[in-house]
């Protein structure tokens, strides 16, 4: 059958053919992966390459050693870094994030919305550790070196903490250090500063103000690294460039005499303690205070956020730097103000300066009492040492308020101060323009409004610095000089030192004027004025002025928190030499001027020259114990316990 | 059995031995350069016991061993394919691996060695016109209990890898033309009815090649990304033997293994990739002149059964290596680090030099 025998050729022929089919198939698929294979490794291997690098070459940012912050004698150190134990992550390195994350919340109490926002925040580099624990304990370490195969995104690492030796000491001028916020990192400020997601910045006080000198540089280590994120060989170095250390105009005995003061009579309100002649400030006090400890441990920890919003949603405001940012009426403090400004416009002389005091004064509808009863007919001398309310009434009028407006302006009133500290306020200082624009139901300035505003009290409301540089002027002669708290920034190997550039401003003010206010401030202490039972060391020569800020509350409240302000202002010597301290006080709700603030300023005047002359001066103030009292014992042994010798010699600190 | 006279000596193909020997050795360089501890000796081991199985099923009659050998050979490994299911090791998500007395078998390997004899054994008779549909029937049922086996084993890869072979014997054994162009379609048709009903990682194992742009790269995109910048960034002369940082730093996980073609073109090159598709291409071409000159239609199918895996094996893998394939486990003949399948491939080889020494018609 010749038609089975052609189909059976053609089934073999057809097998042969298919057979070749199968074999030029794998043929086209191996030109077609060789044209792959070359478009990779020839066409695009440039990039490929690149990438190739990106892997295994990683950038690990070495930190520069921040800055140290030292007091006035530029031996005692307020801010220390210390080694500690910290639990980092490296994002690049993560496989899954929700296991990394459950790990890290479940067993290492960190806060999961906190750690969920930095691993998603796009602005972060991925390849920046974030730092999820600090201080971690021996546990903790445990736990995460037994996981270190599994979970090579999680490591320990020593690294430098900031520690503030004395706790809640001058933290307002400190300041704290924390992680820069999206919000600043949008602000130009911080943008032109160089500032990147992730940084560990001053948030407060000078740590803030000089962040740029204090940080350094970072180093960089470009390491090459496994897939696992481990380094394997280094490829180049470059040495951080640490901080300059700063040294402070703060005295911490000084500040801590102040302190003590606030402590022992339970009270809050503020305290600045400066150098008239530079404008150094020697301490700087706000009461109630805050750890900033707390803010430098910087963890994502739920403990640590319990802690730190305790401190933020504290009803006292501990945060808040009473001494710049409180206002508060200067009450008849303001009196040494009116005196200059109506002795230079002639509005009294020196040979004729009576006015009658009356107890009070009548204006309009209303009498305004003075609150010393009646003077008689005092003199500026004695209307100061006396605060004879009814004489400044009278005076303010005559005077006449664009006048006072005129003058309280150039002593800097309303005006910031310039201090090298974030957050100060201007302040109110009324004025006709000022009633127009904020009273609109009763727009009018009246005979009124002058006679209170004449004793500092109504709608004035100034920061107790703001007083404090506007008077130190007048004691001077005219002679401004811009508060601060650098002195001196420490040269390293890589940077010059640095000082504070003083550049005093002149306010013409007669020296007739100048002697009889500061003989008057001298006799409000030293001649039975208004301070007159507070027990100053002669020998000081202390002058200064009580003040006491009406607190308006509703009538019948008799509690203590609505007590006035108590304010003194006091300064030294006010005999012979000029003043070369001069110390604002104001005790909240302390009572009258003399009561609460001017024993504490008593306290402070007497601490600066106990260690200047080097004895005792107050009975009960012993500069040596509180020179040699420890820097707060509990902390430093707190954040210090696991770091062993080797490790603190590793970790940056101190170089 | 002949005897290994001097006639015998000169007729072995030489080459068709000699290239999987190269390209096992080629595969040792990337395996020393990044696999862990004894991974090279393994395969050097493997590569001895290979040989000594192709010399020996040389010397055999292959008839006699698709005949006689071939059904039991098939039971044994249907045995350990059970077993594995139940003793069986898990390595990287795959329960494949058998322990016996120190040595780890992966039996789905010789299942596809065992397959390609019983299949090539059923077609022993010359047939006829076109393949019947009774012999589709048994054929399918001699692949599919291995198939069945290895699903259960989740080795989606090696199931395939059935499908390739099935497919080259219908194709071989006269499936009718306007079936083989319904196959195709069918194919086509049904990648897209399966794809929505794959389990969740195959289906992104898929998707990160269709959109590369989209895939997490620190999930199923890893491996192929880390392939890729390997591949690329070897260039035309490779980074040096043992100077790869993509495979040698462990950015590509288990280069040694699946992605060894990956660490070749980093260290040796687009040179490397050429010498190793020149070495497969020649041996492969052996192969398929010594099935078309084989005196029987059982041994040429059942050296075309190999060009049929081998094939199907280079594609997945290489195309899995420069990202155009999605990962499916499927290792790379001989270069891969893995001794059962460098035994399998040399029974392979053993068969096809029986075939070419009895390939005159006596």
């Amino acid at each position: 059958m010749s038609s089975k025998k052609n189909q059976h050729r053609e089934e073999t022929q057809n097998f042969g053919l298919r057979l070749h089919a199968i074999q030029y198939l794998i043929l086209a698929i191996f030109v077609a992966l060789g044209i792959r294979f070359y478009f990779l490794q020839v066409s695009q291997h440039d990039t490929y390459v690149a990438r190739a690098e990106n892997n295994r070459i990683r950038e690990i940012p070495i930190l520069a050693a921040r800055g140290l912050i030292l007091d006035r004698s530029g031996q005692t150190v307020l801010v220390d870094n210390t080694p500690a134990f910290n639990i980092v992550i490296y994002p690049e390195d993560i496989t899954d994030k929700a296991e990394t994350i459950r790990m890290l919340v479940e067993n290492l109490g960190v806060d999961r919305a906190e750690l969920t926002a930095r691993l998603n925040d796009p602005y972060r580099p991925k390849s920046q550790p974030i730092l999820v624990k600090q201080n971690a304990s021996d546990a903790d370490r445990q736990y995460v070196s037994a996981r270190e195969l599994e979970h090579p995104e999680i490591k320990v690492e020593t690294q430098p903490q900031r520690l503030y030796k004395y706790g809640k000491t001058a933290a307002h001028v400190l300041g704290y250090i924390g992680e820069i916020s999206q919000k600043q990192l949008e602000m130009e400020k911080y943008q032109n500063a160089g500032y990147k997601s992730g940084d560990i910045i001053g948030q407060g006080g000078i740590e803030a103000v000089y962040d740029k000198i204090l940080r350094g540089v970072d180093g960089m280590r470009r390491v090459i690294v496994d897939s696992k994120g481990r380094p394997i060989a280094e490829l180049e170095r470059i040495e951080p460039i640490r901080g300059q250390d700063i040294i402070t105009t703060i005295d911490l005995d000084i500040q801590r005499v102040a302190e003590d003061q606030f402590e022992q009579k339970h009270a809050t309100g503020a305290a600045i303690a400066m150098d008239p002649r530079n404008g150094e400030i020697l301490a700087m006090v706000s009461v109630p205070s805050f750890d900033p400890n707390v803010f430098a441990r910087n963890v994502i920890s739920s403990d640590n956020r319990k802690e730190l919003r305790a401190i933020i949603n504290d009803p006292t405001h501990p945060l808040y730097n009473k001494a710049l940012q409180g206002t508060y009426p200067t009450g008849s403090t303001w009196k040494i103000m009116m005196a200059t400004a109506a002795l230079e416009e002639g509005t009294i002389t020196p040979t004729n300066s009576k006015i009658i005091c009356g107890g009070g004064l009548s204006v309009g509808n209303r009498f305004l009492h003075d609150s010393g009863g009646n003077h008689g007919m005092p003199d500026i001398h004695a209307a100061i040492v006396h605060s004879c309310d009814g004489y400044f009434y009278r005076l303010g009028l005559r005077l006449g308020v664009d006048k006072i407006h005129e003058w309280v302006d150039r002593f800097g009133m309303g005006k910031k101060t310039g201090i090298d500290l974030p957050t100060e306020t201007r302040g109110t200082i009324p004025s006709r323009e000022w009633k127009r624009r904020v009273n609109p139901r009763d727009p009018v300035w009246k005979d009124f409004d002058t006679a209170i505003c004449a004793i500092g009290q109504g709608s004035v409301a100034v920061p107790p610095m703001q007083l404090l540089h506007a008077e130190a002027g007048i004691v001077m002669g005219g002679e401004y000089h811009t508060p601060h708290i650098f002195k001196e920034a420490k040269a390293t190997q890589a940077v010059e030192a640095k000082y504070y550039d003083d550049q005093p401003t002149e306010l013409k003010l007669s020296k007739v004027t100048t002697d009889i206010v500061t003989a008057a401030m001298w006799g409000v202490v030293n001649e039975g004025g208004t301070a007159g039972r507070i027990p100053f060391p002669k020998e000081l020569n202390v002058g200064g002025k009580t003040g006491t800020a009406q607190v308006i509350a509703k009538e019948k409240v008799r509690g203590k928190e609505h007590k006035d302000h108590s304010w003194f202002i006091g300064f030294a010597p006010m005999k012979g030499d000029k003043p070369e301290i001069g110390v604002v006080c104001i005790t909240e709700n302390g009572g009258w001027g003399a009561s609460a603030s001017a024993p504490t300023v008593n306290y402070i005047i007497s601490a600066y020259y106990s260690k200047k002359l080097n004895r005792q001066l107050l009975p009960d103030l012993d500069m040596v114990a509180v020179h040699n009292r420890d820097a707060n014992p509990a902390l430093a042994a707190a954040m210090t316990p696991q770091v062993k010798d080797a490790d603190r010699r590793r970790a940056p600190v101190r170089q | 059995m002949v005897d290994f006279n001097r006639k015998v000596f000169r007729d072995i193909d030489w080459l068709l031995l000699l290239t999987p020997v190269a390209l096992t050795l080629l595969g040792c360089v990337g395996i020393h350069s990044t696999a862990p501890g004894s991974e090279m000796k393994k395969q050097l081991i493997a590569l001895g016991i290979g040989l000594v199985f192709a010399i020996v099923l040389m010397l055999n009659d292959y008839r006699k061993i698709i005949v006689n050998v071939a059904p039991f050979f098939y039971a044994a490994v249907m045995v350990m394919l059970i077993l594995v299911l139940f003793f069986g090791k898990e390595i990287n998500g795959n329960k494949a691996w058998l322990h016996i007395a120190g040595f780890s078998l992966q039996p789905s390997e010789f299942a596809k060695a065992a397959t390609i004899l019983m299949l090539a054994r059923h077609m022993a008779q010359p047939r006829v016109g076109s393949l019947s549909l009774k012999d589709m029937i048994i054929m399918g049922a001699i692949a599919m209990p291995p198939v069945i086996l290895i699903a259960l084993e989740h080795d989606t890869g090696t199931m395939l890898t059935f499908g390739a072979i099935l497919g080259s014997f219908y194709f071989l054994g006269g499936l009718r033309k306007i079936l083989v162009a319904v196959a195709l379609a069918g194919l086509v048709a049904g990648l897209f009815v399966v794809y929505p009903h794959l389990r969740g990682y195959q289906k992104e194992r898929i998707d990160v090649i269709i959109h590369p742009e989209k895939a997490d790269p620190k999930g199923y995109a890893y491996q192929t990304i880390q392939s890729v910048i390997a591949v690329g960034s070897g260039g035309v002369l490779g980074k040096g033997v043992g100077q790869s940082t993509q495979g040698k730093l462990g950015f590509l996980p288990f280069a040694w293994t699946d992605f060894i073609a990956a660490v070749i073109a980093e260290e040796l090159g687009f040179a490397g990739i050429l010498l190793m598709m020149v070495l497969y291409l020649i041996f492969i071409w052996r192969l398929v002149a010594i099935a078309e000159g084989a005196r029987d239609r059982a041994g040429a199918l059942m050296i075309m059964g190999f060009v049929a895996l081998i094939g199907f094996h280079i594609l997945c893998n290489l195309g899995m290596v420069v990202g155009v394939m999605p990962i499916m486990g499927i290792p790379l003949p001989l270069m891969s680090s893995g001794g059962t399948a460098v035994i399998s491939m040399f029974i392979g080889v053993g068969l096809a030099l029986s075939v070419r020494l009895r390939r005159f018609v006596n």
